[in-house]
């Protein structure tokens, strides 16, 4: 029997005229991993959000959603409450208390449980999630990784039948994200928990889900088991990007009929249908370097006296012109690096120098004007008014490469993740930079607004703008930048031309190198593979 | 890990309460005494914090507690000496030095409190009394930290956008204001999350338990109940005259009847309950040890 049933389900918010979401029907089975896919806006949080009484938005509701057979509005407070649990994205906003194991208790409290019976169910939870070591720490003491297992430890401990996970991945860093998205996997193999869930990292979640759920303009676009739904919406541009690496080559070279999902369904397919006689594409030629945009040499720092240097004598050059991304793994010290470039912190030994001249000596603010500028990763920290239009208000935004005239009138806070980035974008891009800092720009975005988000980085490079990107996604660094460097412990250990620098790296690289590796040299990109399998054709 | 770091924390604050608050309300000189002993042992064996340190400050307020007392009250017919035309007195120096070990013995008490007590303890024993008010501030411990995180993020995006005018205090002033006002749209918005978060986990759905992970063992009770039994009896001797002392306008005499007596008994008793407990630990490993 289903365990889900979505019936007819329609919704409007108040004082909108077109629909959030129109006639959407399906059902999930009990123990299913169900994904739920679609573009910024398609309406997949408000689908969400109508699976839960307690957290469902005020609005015009039509149709029906059942669980186990029952209408949702005729379960009981209690059932309704802790028979579905709930995940959202934002690791920090969604705990409640200071403490790890309050954390894990509070839902359990509200159960009305005593305090035996919440120990024990804690200490359980606590030993299955491996939080043991960090029970007695603070919550903000934790991790943006270590906050999200929290959050979804203290759902689990009221031992839900069905978990409902909004975007779970999309503020951590992808070693994190695998990390949360084995544990989801585990508990649904494990204790045959129905997973439903929203989620962009579809190259690791999609090969492990039963079932797919598309949405598209707030309907049903495509519904079912996981392969026959991938092969249904591979046909359809605009959901091609969210697919993995593998699906993607396989659209491309239209060869064989069984599709490919994961890096090790790909190498078998390539592999197996394709001749090896071409090794490599033809070497990219680098640039002759220009003049120098920033220049670290030999730059220590550390946050106080006593604790451990962030920057270990950190040396590399960034050229006039170029797009450098610069990857590494959590608290390597990436983002302290852009914020010594940007004078927000002093190193206590090394220099230095932007555009040729030493940070200290541009005096009066000279370094944010026409010279470089900073978007942090947490754009919502560049917001400080209270509507779009003011926020750009003393911004010139004529030469801007996108239009944010649709979103005037709305809270800065109110705009999804990628109208965020656009807006902060637009806002440091009015200081006119030659130097363009960006950290994790890709943060919980979908694989479409990234790509257009690469797009503007292009057309800015093109403008004569020098980029530098600290990111974790190699996937995005793989398509955008000229060079690449690899961050660890304070400082770059290996820095090359795009391609080469990809192609060397064994695990820290794209799903198509990974997939490609020993047949041949350097593809490292969905395009680079295409073009590489059509050179050398279909084994005979 | 001490030993009376693992007993309740409900045990331990009853346990403070009594043997702090009777030192408190007595002068009996005997009782201080007894007192001071208990707490400064208790303290040394527990090793907590900087000892000379603490040691060295202790004796000075005593000797300066003392010594003020007379300076101001010239009260008792033992005249000392006369000084710029004041009698000191020996009656006025003994009543300092009683209330300088009162002082004194609290204030150790309270050190070794606050080093068992921890601030998660504290709460816990706030909750006992009202659960809600205790969930408040666990959630305000964890907001504060986070809001202030997300305003020196935000201050330091502003700077690498160049809002920041260098010597220009005006404009630095209402910077910071614009910072502080979105800081607000910050957090109303981020309450929203939290609250569906509550929410989500059936906050109000219906009589809510307080977990505590603190356990009441034999050990505990054995504690709370001599805590009690001690303090009832010094209580009772004090509430029925037993332990009256004077200073003025002579120093009492200690008679020892059989009230007096038997109330030094529990008192002593009790004062020195925590160290018995931690020595008796501390022997109890080396045994343990001994035997590997």
């Amino acid at each position: 029997m289903a365990i889900l049933e979505i019936k007819d389900l329609s919704f409007t918010y108040p004082k909108q005229g077109i629909s959030a979401l129109s006639g959407v029907s399906f059902e999930i089975e009990k123990g299913d991993f169900a994904l739920l896919c679609g573009a910024t806006g398609s309406g997949k949080s408000t689908l969400m959000r109508l699976l839960k009484r307690e957290i469902r938005p005020l609005g015009e509701l039509k149709g029906e959603v059942r669980f186990e057979g029952k209408s949702i509005d005729e379960l009981s407070e209690r059932d309704s409450a802790f028979r579905v649990g709930f995940v959202t994205q934002k690791p920090e906003q969604q705990t409640v208390t200071d403490k790890v194991w309050h954390e894990l208790a509070f839902g359990l409290e509200n159960l009305g449980l005593r305090s035996d019976e919440i120990r024990r169910r804690v200490a359980e939870m606590a030993c299955f999630f491996g939080i043991e070591g960090w029970f007695d720490k603070k919550v903000s003491e934790l991790s943006g990784g270590q906050k999200q297992l929290l959050n979804l430890a203290s759902v689990m401990v009221m031992q839900p039948d069905v978990l409902l996970l909004d975007e779970p991945t999309a503020q951590l860093d992808p070693i994190a994200a695998s990390e949360f998205i084995a544990t989801v996997v585990k508990l649904n193999r494990e204790l045959s928990l129905t997973v439903l869930m929203i989620e962009h990292r579809l190259e690791e979640a999609l090969p492990v889900c039963d079932k797919l759920i598309f949405l598209k303009d707030g309907a049903l676009y495509a519904f079912g088991e996981m392969r026959s739904c991938v092969k249904s919406i591979m046909r359809d541009s605009e959901f091609l990007n969210y697919l993995p690496a593998a699906v993607r080559i396989f659209a491309a070279v239209e060869h064989g009929s069984a599709c490919p999902v994961t890096v090790n369904e790909g190498r078998k397919y390539i592999e197996a249908g394709f001749d090896d006689s071409i090794k490599s594409l033809p070497e990219r030629e680098t640039p002759a370097h220009g003049s120098t945009a920033l220049e670290f040499k030999d730059v220590w720092f550390r946050y106080e006296r006593n604790s451990g240097d962030v920057l270990r004598g950190l040396s590399f050059t960034l050229w006039e012109g170029e797009i450098l991304c610069v990857l590494g793994g959590n608290g390597s010290g990436k983002s302290t690096m852009l914020a010594c470039a940007a004078g927000l912190h002093k190193p206590y030994s090394g220099r230095i120098n932007v555009f040729g001249k030493r940070i200290k000596d541009y005096k009066n603010q000279m370094l944010y004007k026409n010279c470089l500028a900073l978007m942090p990763q947490d754009v919502q920290t560049v917001f400080l008014r209270n509507s779009v239009r003011e926020e750009l208000e003393d911004c010139d935004i004529s030469a801007l490469p996108f239009d944010l005239a649709p979103y005037y009138d709305m809270h800065p806070y109110d705009l999804s993740g990628g109208q965020q980035q656009l807006l902060a974008l637009a806002k440091v891009l009015s200081c006119k930079p030659r130097l363009l800092m960006l950290d994790e720009p890709t943060k919980g975005l979908d694989a479409n607004t990234k790509a257009e988000f690469a797009a503007i980085i292009r057309k800015l490079k093109a403008a004569g703008v020098t980029i530098l990107c600290v990111t974790h996604d190699v996937e995005f660094a793989s398509q955008l930048a000229d060079r690449a460097a690899m961050f660890f412990l304070g400082e770059i250990t290996s820095c090359d031309e795009t391609r080469r620098f990809f192609a060397a790296n064994s695990f820290y690289t794209t799903s198509v190198s990974r997939m490609t590796r020993g047949r041949y040299e350097n593809a490292v990109t969905v395009e680079d593979a295409v073009a590489l399998l059509k050179l050398n054709g279909v084994r005979k | 890990m001490k030993a009376l770091d693992s007993f309740n924390p409900l045990a331990v604050f009853v346990y403070f309460m009594a043997s702090a608050g009777i030192a408190m309300f007595s002068m009996d000189p005997v009782i201080l005494l007894l007192s001071m002993l208990g707490a400064v042992t208790l303290f040394v064996i527990r090793r907590e914090g900087r000892q000379t340190g603490t040691h060295l400050f202790s004796l000075f307020l005593f000797l300066t507690l003392t010594v003020i007392n007379p300076l101001f009250q010239h009260n008792g017919r033992t005249v000392l000496f006369v000084l710029n035309d004041n009698p000191i007195t020996l009656e006025a120096l003994l009543y300092g030095a009683d209330a300088a070990a009162m002082v004194v013995s609290v204030l150790y008490w309270f050190r070794s409190f606050s080093s068992i007590i921890t601030s998660d303890k504290l709460l816990y024993l706030f909750g006992l009394l009202s659960p809600k008010p205790a969930l408040m501030i666990s959630m305000a411990l964890r907001f504060v930290p986070l809001f202030r995180m997300q305003a020196k993020r935000t201050d330091m995006a502003q700077r690498a956008l160049g809002k920041y005018k260098e010597d220009n205090a005006i404009d630095f002033i209402r910077m910071k204001l614009s910072v502080f006002s979105i800081m607000v749209s910050w957090a109303l918005e981020n309450g929203i999350i939290t609250a569906d978060s509550m929410a989500a986990r059936g906050y109000g759905t219906g009589r809510r338990t307080c977990f505590s992970p603190y356990k009441f063992r034999p050990q505990d009770a054995l504690l709370l109940g001599l805590s009690l039994m001690l303090a009832g009896a010094v209580g009772a001797a004090m509430a029925l005259g037993g332990l009256e002392f004077a200073f003025y306008p002579t120093v009492s005499k200690i008679s020892p009847d059989f009230l007096r007596l038997a109330a030094y008994i529990a008192y002593a008793l009790l004062s020195f309950l925590p160290a018995t407990i931690e020595i008796g630990d501390a022997l109890k490993w080396q045994y343990l040890r001994s035997r590997i």
